[in-house]
């Protein structure tokens, strides 16, 4: 129990710090400002976390998991925006947006059930592209191109939630999201998805009805996948144009999966502030501190004219497109994502690294949803004990 | 020996493309014995296993366990599940072909912003919509999805009608050749995937974590202890099932097909790779194996083992049965000679 009390102590120190982002902008006049792209980053977080149970655990690949959340944002705009008369409020949306989600999961799960690896991957690129493509030309209903707006914001206990409110709000959802799929993945659920992905025959010889697991696998990636749109739109109050869940997004989820450490919950929240963070953070950042549109030199380097000097010539050259940093994202995420598969191909925090200290596996070390060891009193003392080295 | 016969192999053929795996070869395993196949490499007996286990389908003959064939049946809920897939796909058949036209009636016509909705004329109008459309456009195309969505039903159920899944349920468990263990898994939970189809908690009570799974939980670790103290590997249970030594990952294989709770276990090869000391342990194992209850039966080169442990002995070569019997008929049967040594005779 002393680990995973420790573990709990950690994360819940974690969550604190997150949480604690948006008073310490408003308190403390850094010019920070990012609790704006760290709500992005929970976003992503529930997006990644969905693949990760499909793509992560079952090991079949999604790279139309965009679609998904394209489904999600457009079911809930639809069902919200008051040029519609449906005009369902904030939270019965989103619980239809999921339900939405997980249907659109069964309807691509079931006629692929057959189909692995490589080939999957095509059928589901396919299934994004073609589901752009529906929202885009369906137009009657979804406004084509235009998107649909304006939505209503999020909204807790019948108050509407700004900016700190939906990071708060937002950063429950993700923490939700996460402690489910941990949840799910320390069950008889999650077992059975990773024994598909360790070896779909043995586990069939095993029992386990390898349909049945990956159907709701596809929906429960499906169901976060709508989430995360869903959210996403209530946010920006716009459905955004049907362009926006291209390729890229999915390849972006992907990415978090990867990089985080792919099959492991916590990768996959490392991953997501990693991707995202670097995305919309750090270059960001960069680019304002190598003088995008309206940085002034800094107040220390005001008297040396030298420096000054330094400071405007690297401004004007950082204007220049080629030179700024966020035009040079991709070549950034190829990168690190060349380096990664290089020198840590299982991810920042791999699904069995993360572990070492807790070899049980499956207990032991469900950190944030705070269940560790066995409960129910005597049970399995005989079983926590012995699992320990 | 006159027990009931559990396992019966009757006329059993597999053909892939022009290779005959198998010929006829027929075969009757009793309840409580330790039943050997062995034969030369290609002889046919790993197939023979795949066969029974539901990996292939035979393509001649019968595989009864315990005096039925284990194939799905088309039961109430299959024709409930059939019939709802049709439908759905009649429903999105026929939005496919018309969602926009209906939209467009039932919804953007009526609604005037910010003024209550008609629900009563949207619908009216939905219908109207539809009957305008013409029979073909919707019903017919409603029919059509129908048909398809069941058919394909009907397909899918129809070539998943003897699979492994379903052969492992109905108690008849499998190691394997080459072993297959999860190996990014530690020992225990290799262990729980085998028991995993006799766990009754589902998807909403793993995810909330309600006392129940708890309970399930717990009960089933302590069970996954006894398999694994069964098979004497439980002091390394919480280590990774890829990173045991080879023996330990053959006795790993028995303890999660023993996790099925079969009442017929397969062992394909249990001592290859083993050295005589390791072969003598297996040999205690699937006798105790036994004595719990389950029926063995065991594909082995190692003559010492089987010679050893087997009741009874069937001889493959060829993909055809060339002898069955004791162990003492076997070793004295001049054709099993002939099989593994060969003949003088040019035959």
């Amino acid at each position: 129990m002393a680990i995973s009390s420790k573990r709990i102590t950690i994360n819940l120190l974690l969550i604190a710090a997150v949480a604690s982002i948006p008073i310490i902008e408003k308190f403390v006049p850094l010019g920070l400002h990012i609790s704006d792209p760290m709500t992005d980053v929970f976003v992503y977080a529930i997006l990644g976390l969905g693949l990760n149970i499909l793509t992560g655990f079952t090991g079949l690949l999604n790279l139309g998991v965009a679609a998904f959340a394209a489904i999600g944002a457009y079911v809930f705009a639809i069902s919200t925006c008051e040029i519609y008369p449906f005009q369902l409020g904030f939270w019965s949306a989103l619980g239809l947006t999921m339900a939405a989600g997980a249907l659109a999961g069964f309807a691509l799960g079931a006629p692929t059930l057959r189909v692995r690896g490589d080939y999957l991957a095509i059928v589901t690129l396919g299934f994004g592209e073609i589901v752009k493509d529906v929202l885009v030309n369906m137009d009657s209903i979804t406004k084509g191109t235009q998107g649909i707006n304006p939505l209503p914001p999020p909204t807790l206990f019948g108050h509407e939630l700004g900016g700190s409110g939906q990071y708060w709000l937002f950063m429950v959802f993700a923490l939700v999201v996460a402690i489910g799929a941990r949840s799910l993945e320390r069950s008889r659920i999650g077992r059975g998805w990773i024994s598909i992905r360790e070896d779909e025959l043995a586990s069939r010889a095993m029992g386990i009805r390898p349909d049945h697991a990956k159907m709701l696998a596809f929906a429960t990636c499906a169901s976060l996948a709508a989430l995360a749109g869903a959210l996403t739109a209530s946010r920006l109050s716009s459905s955004g144009e049907p362009g926006n869940y291209d390729f890229q997004i999915s390849i972006l989820a992907l990415c978090i999966v990867i990089v985080g450490g792919i099959g492991s919950v916590r990768g996959v929240l490392l991953g997501a502030l990693v991707m995202v963070g670097m995305n919309s953070i750090v270059l960001v950042k960069l680019t304002e501190l190598m003088g995008g549109s309206d940085a002034a030199p800094p107040a220390a380097l005001a008297d040396a004219h030298g420096l000054q000097w330094a400071f405007l010539f690297v401004k004007t050259w950082a204007q220049n497109v080629l030179i700024s940093p966020t035009n040079w994202k991709f070549l950034v995420f190829g990168l690190a994502l060349v380096l990664m598969m290089i020198f840590r191909p299982e991810g920042i925090l791999p699904a069995r690294g993360a572990k070492e200290d807790a070899p049980d596996g499956d207990e032991g070390s469900s950190g944030a949803s705070g269940v560790g060891g066995v409960p129910g009193g005597g049970a399995s003392p005989v079983a926590t004990k012995e699992l320990r080295p | 020996m006159t027990m009931a016969t559990i396992l019966e192999v009757r006329d059993v053929t597999m053909r892939f493309g022009g290779l005959v795996a198998n010929e006829r070869v027929s075969m009757s395993v009793h309840g409580g014995e330790i039943f050997a196949v062995i034969g030369p490499n290609g002889a046919g007996k790993t197939t023979l296993f795949n066969a029974i286990t539901g990996i292939y389908e035979a393509t001649e003959g019968q595989i009864l366990f315990d005096g039925k064939e284990i194939r799905r049946e088309w039961s109430r809920k299959t024709s409930f599940r059939a019939i709802g897939i049709g439908l759905a796909t009649a429903v999105v058949a026929v939005l496919a072909y018309n969602a926009t036209d209906l939209w467009q009636g039932a919804i953007v016509e009526k609604y005037v912003y910010a003024q209550p909705f008609p629900w009563g004329e949207a619908m009216a109008t939905l219908v109207t919509t539809m009957r305008a459309a013409g029979f073909w456009s919707t019903w017919g195309i409603a029919v059509l999805g129908f048909i398809l969505g069941r058919l394909g039903y009907g397909a899918i159920w129809h070539s998943q009608r003897r699979t492994p899944d379903l052969v492992s349920r109905a108690g008849i468990a499998r190691t394997f050749q080459n072993i297959r263990l999860f190996a990014e898994m530690n020992l225990v939970e290799n262990v729980l995937v085998g028991m995993d189809q006799h766990c009754t908690c589902g998807y909403w009570a793993c995810l909330l974590r309600t006392p129940r799974f708890w309970r399930e939980q717990a009960a089933m670790r302590i069970r996954a202890y006894e398999f694994l103290k069964f098979v004497e590997l439980a002091d390394a249970a919480g280590s990774l099932a890829s990173s045991l030594p080879y023996g330990h990952q053959r006795r790993l294989e028995i303890a999660r097909a023993l996790a099925t709770e079969p009442k017929l276990i397969l062992l394909d090869e249990p001592a290859a790779g083993m050295n005589p000391a390791e072969s003598a342990d297996l040999m205690r194992l699937i006798r105790r194996i036994r004595d719990r209850g389950v029926t063995v039966v065991l594909i082995e080169h190692d003559m010492k083992v089987v010679m050893g442990i087997s009741d009874r002995i069937v001889v493959l070569q060829h993909g055809k049965k060339i002898a069955e019997g004791t162990p003492e008929e076997i070793r004295t049967n001049p054709v099993c000679i002939a099989a593994y040594l060969g003949t003088e005779v040019v035959h």
